[in-house]
């Protein structure tokens, strides 16, 4: 045995990963000890998936060194790190739906199990060992959840696993259900396996974990013992970050109430009730999945909902489709800019006029002199950084795909822009042009919600903070005034 | 200034195989002494592309949206039917025709109903639609060939029109070429046809762009049905009667054609003109083994040849630039 490891399963020195031109992991370095549990704690984007996609093969580090299990990694694959010892169970499940328990538990080593008898006997024993009492002839779309979880857990033990990772395991769980996980882990505890537990919800890091790690932006804070750390240090550690001319002044342009929303109820939001005001920046803070983006989508009739009541200047609209919607005077820039904000097919040109076609258009006829003012009047007014306004949109850089999005709605001087994570995977420099926009925007007398999962980015533009958690709003504040810690707080619930 | 000009045909040349393939079948009638080069060769290759040509413009109205139409076969053999079925029974002809595009524009709405409201995949419920209208096809006519017997119908499709200019032209060629303008400007200029892009390109962009992804997309179906049905009466015309034979494979080769010419199932790319040139692929293939005398069984082969060769090396190209940026 190697003596630098002291009985480490897992040791990570110096890891570092860049996408381009963004450093997702700086030298990073972790001791995971054999047989105990391990918390990540972090926000969104502080590098804790990257991380655990470098263990688990699905990225290549671009430095630093690996050693698990006492053997030096340098690349692998997800199988090989499965068949090697280390087992991820990723928020979204890894499992054929339409297969059975057992045939998904023993996917792909059919022939090494004795066919599908031995499949669901080793199955049967495997779920017995761990105490679930999961059939192994039911089809793994037919399960709850948590069931779902413990497929993954027990397919993790039939590879012989030494260190399983959960990534968010309690994210779809009941609390009914997590304790039930909890026993679990206690059980593969007793067993000698180590666990990463990687969450945002501190309560079951406190809950669970004997050492955590704290990560920020990719650069590992601290490392402690659980019992030495109090919550409130592990959110300062979390959210600290040296704020220096990274945001522009903040507006101040907040006026009478524009828009008011009223009972807002769906399958995942419960009695959403707020109010904009015109001239004002409106932050939605909350973790992923908390519900702040089908608040939006349900406002702008992207989503159904039923019951809400929308009042715009005082008086009631019905807003059923995007179209209403548009109108109405929204305007919608959503998170997933290639999915959901682009039409990757097109040219920067048409991406930035296909909400104001219609007013370029006389008997049907498309007036393309003026859709190339348009245009060029967008890619001059946001300083779109572009060779000409005829190449597809997909060569320009995030920040700029971003702006043509943005510059598609001012072309329509909306009264209510919708920003759902508008900075996300962009650099700082063309974040701040961003922020300069939004404070253009609403000092011209329009309103802006913000969704950020960048806790920062949302206290220092917005001028008013909802906390949103398990679709409800859980507190209201004004960030200039209220601390990070208090924020962070409510919004983690 | 026309270097730009050479520029852009080269690229649009290698960036669409089919016109390659067009290119390479030319280069190689050179080296046999057939008819290949002639005015009456050529008259005729268009002539007989003509109707699957107006079949594919209106296909391709559904396939930039995102869906594609296998029933324009049945609906082709339909709207000949519902054509010389009126005409035989004493209405004048513009009401044939009129009736005729209208049963087709009735296809096109059912189709777009279930494909835009009830989410249907459209590849199966046109298939499945293009049966059933071989199915009534036959019903209305007892499965046996409806013969027209009004001269001026027939004259429609079997005139010539510009007796001065390259010996005349066929009607039917004429048709096409009017109707390519129509459907070119259609996708090229208007805000419908914008959508319809935008829609096949990404439907969720474009709904929450405010456009009106259900009723465009609806629409172009019916477009789609609408046309298959006019050139069902140019057909008709054509071969003096209608029939429920008919349109058998059109469904098939009309939808190869266009994405042979570079119009993608996935919808939001290509466009008229692409189509044209994929189905004029095809029917160029077929004039040549018919000038070099190929056994028919052969020609089969060596038809589903070219286009697995260009589709696929469309497919490589188009990879291979995704992974270079």
């Amino acid at each position: 045995m190697d003596k630098q490891n002291n009985g480490n399963i897992l040791v990570v020195r110096d890891v570092c990963k860049r996408f381009g031109g963004v450093v997702a992991l700086d030298h990073v370095s972790l001791e995971v000890p054999r047989g105990g549990v391990y918390g990540i704690v972090g926000e969104n984007g502080a590098g804790k998936s990257t991380l655990m996609k470098i263990l688990s093969g699905v990225y290549i580090k671009d430095e630093g060194t690996v050693i698990f299990n006492d053997k030096v990694v340098e690349r692998t694959t997800p199988f090989d790190a499965l068949k090697n010892g280390l087992s991820i169970i990723y928020q979204e499940f890894n499992l054929v739906n339409t297969m059975t328990v057992g045939e998904n538990i023993f996917l792909g080593r059919f022939r090494e199990v004795g066919g599908m008898r031995g499949t669901h006997r080793r199955a049967r024993a495997l779920l017995d060992s761990i105490g679930s009492t999961i059939d192994t002839y039911a089809t793994v779309g037919s399960l709850s959840a948590s069931e779902m979880q413990m497929v993954e857990i027990t397919k993790a033990l039939s590879f012989d696993s030494k260190l399983i990772i959960m990534d968010e395991p309690s994210s779809s769980l009941t609390s009914e259900e997590l304790k039930r996980l909890g026993v679990i882990i206690n059980q593969l505890r007793d067993k000698g396996i180590s666990i990463i537990y990687i969450s945002h919800k501190l309560d079951e890091i406190f809950e669970y974990c004997d050492v955590v790690t704290v990560m920020r932006d990719g650069h590992v804070i601290d490392t402690k013992p659980v019992k030495d750390i109090t919550r409130a240090e592990m959110i300062a550690k979390m959210v600290g970050r040296s704020i220096e001319n990274e945001y522009p002044p903040r507006a101040h342009a907040v006026g009478e109430p524009l828009l008011e929303v009223r009972n807002l109820n769906t399958h995942k939001l419960k009695d959403i009730n707020f109010t904009l005001h015109r001239g004002e920046i409106l932050g939605l803070v909350g973790l992923v999945g908390a519900g702040r983006t089908e608040i939006v989508r349900a406002i702008y009739g992207a989503d159904k909902a039923r019951g809400h009541e929308v009042l715009l200047n005082g008086r009631p609209v019905k807003i059923r489709s995007p179209r209403h919607a548009k109108r109405a005077g929204f305007g919608l820039v959503p998170e997933d800019r290639r999915r959901q904000g682009l039409i990757l097919p097109f040219s920067v040109e048409k991406n930035i006029t296909m909400a104001a076609l219609e007013r370029l258009t006389r008997y049907g006829i498309v007036n393309s002199a003026n859709e190339k003012k348009i245009a060029e009047r967008q890619i001059k007014a946001l300083a779109i950084k572009t060779p000409n306004a005829s190449i597809k949109v997909g060569n320009l850089s995030g920040g700029n795909q971003q702006k043509c999005i943005v510059g598609r709605w001012l072309e329509l001087e909306p009264k209510i822009l919708i920003l759902d994570e508008p900075t996300r995977g962009i650099d700082v420099g063309a974040k701040y042009e961003i922020y300069v926009l939004m404070n253009k925007i609403v000092s011209e007398g329009g309103a802006i919600i913000m969704i950020s999962s960048e806790l920062p980015e949302v206290l220092n533009i917005s001028n008013r903070v909802l906390t949103i958690c398990e679709g409800r709003i859980t507190g209201e504040f004004t960030p200039e005034t209220d601390s990070a810690e208090a924020i962070m707080d409510r919004a983690i619930g | 200034m026309t270097n730009t000009v050479v520029s852009r045909i080269w690229k649009a040349v290698s960036k669409q195989k089919a016109v390659l393939a067009i290119l390479g079948m030319m280069a190689l009638m050179l080296f046999f002494r057939t008819n290949f080069y002639t005015r009456s060769n050529w008259m005729n290759l268009l002539k007989s592309a003509a109707i699957l040509e107006i079949v594919a413009f209106g296909v391709s109205v559904a396939v930039i949206c995102g869906g594609c139409d296998l029933s324009v076969g049945g609906t082709l053999s339909l709207g000949g039917i519902v054509a010389v079925l009126l005409i035989n029974g004493g209405q004048p002809i513009w009401i044939a025709f009129i009736a005729a595009i209208a049963s087709g524009a009735l296809v096109g709405f059912v189709n777009g109903f279930l494909v835009v409201h009830q989410r249907t995949e459209p590849f199966i419920i046109t298939l499945g639609m293009g049966m059933l209208l071989k199915g009534v096809a036959q019903q209305l006519t007892n499965a046996h060939p409806l013969t027209s017997k009004v001269l001026p119908f027939m004259k429609i499709s079997n005139m010539t029109f510009f007796p001065n200019f390259l010996g005349g032209i066929p009607s039917l060629v004429v048709y096409m070429a009017a109707l390519f303008v129509l459907f070119f400007c259609l996708m090229r200029f208007t805000s419908f046809g914008r959508n319809c892009y935008a829609i096949g390109g990404n439907y969720e962009v474009a709904k929450n762009s405010g456009i009106r992804v259900v009723g465009i997309k609806w629409t172009a179906f019916v477009i789609s049905g609408a046309t298959a049905a006019l050139a069902g009466v140019l057909l008709a015309s054509q071969m003096n009667g209608g029939s429920s034979v008919y349109g058998d494979t059109t469904g098939m080769t009309v939808n190869c054609g266009v994405v042979v010419g570079g119009t993608s199932f996935a919808g939001g790319v290509g466009g008229i003109l692409e189509s044209f040139i994929g189905l004029f692929v095809m029917q160029l293939l077929n004039n040549c083994m018919n000038m070099l005398a190929i056994d028919g069984f052969y020609q089969k082969l060596l038809t589903g040849i070219l286009i697995v060769l260009i589709i696929g090396f469309d497919c490589f190209f188009r990879m291979r630039k995704r992974q270079r940026t």
